[in-house]
């Protein structure tokens, strides 16, 4: 009996190391690699929607301001309001909406 | 052929011997501090940290100098490589939060039509 289990604490171990080990190590690299796959026509797509999304917000920043100078009675919600507070709920909503729809898939 | 601004890069410039924890850092968007300090403990605890560290050092290139315009770009690309579904969500959210905007004012502009109240006002 005391000699069964001294034989399997290396057969164990040996285990545990040359096979178990590389497994989960080799696991978590595939796991990573089709996560974060992004190709370069992914990536350049993904650069120019960020830049364009930041041209037209800049662009809008004016076109407000404008209307405001015209038009003191136009409040826009972003200038009165707290503009990082507002912005940071709305992604909070976004990414609870992204959640529930992997859900349901 | 992997793309430029999701490949791992040392950075050479804020890096304090070869560059490779700063890179580290520099991908992850983790404080330089953590990656420092966990690198010496891998070296006190482990054998692999010093030649994969070297490995690391002479594999890896140097980051370019003009890859990002800003920070915020910077960290934009950073979210990226940790998490692509996530950034393409809030590139969504930008639009969508910048639709709302433009809605608010062509609202205004239709519902109180203040041209048109100026127009008859410089008629009277």
């Amino acid at each position: 009996m005391e000699e069964g289990i001294l034989v399997l604490i290396p057969i164990t171990a040996i285990l545990g190391i040359f096979v178990g080990l590389p497994w989960i190590v080799l696991h978590y690299i595939t796991r990573w690699k089709t996560a974060s796959s992004l190709t370069t026509g992914d990536e350049a797509l993904l650069d120019e929607l960020y830049q364009l999304a930041r041209r037209l917000e800049a662009r809008m920043d004016t076109v407000e301001r404008l209307v405001v100078a015209d038009h003191p009675q136009f409040q826009p919600a972003r200038m009165t309001s707290n503009l990082a507070d507002e912005k940071d709920k709305l992604r909070e909503l976004d990414r609870m909406l992204a959640a529930k729809g992997e859900q349901s898939q | 052929m992997t793309s430029i601004r999701t490949r791992f890069y040392r950075d050479k410039v804020n890096g304090k011997f070869m560059g490779v924890c700063a890179g580290i850092a520099d991908y992850t968007g983790i404080d330089v501090l953590w990656i420092r300090l966990t690198a010496v403990v891998l070296v006190f605890s482990t054998g692999i940290a010093i030649p994969a560290y070297f490995a690391i050092g002479f594999l890896a290139e140097r980051k370019p100098p003009a890859l990002y315009a800003d920070a915020q770009e910077a960290r934009f690309w950073q979210g990226v490589r940790q998490s692509p579904a996530r950034t393409a969500r809030e590139v969504r959210a930008s639009f969508r939060d910048i639709d709302r905007r433009l809605a608010e004012v062509e609202s205004f502009y239709v519902s109180s039509n203040p041209r048109l109240s100026a127009e008859i006002e410089s008629l009277r």
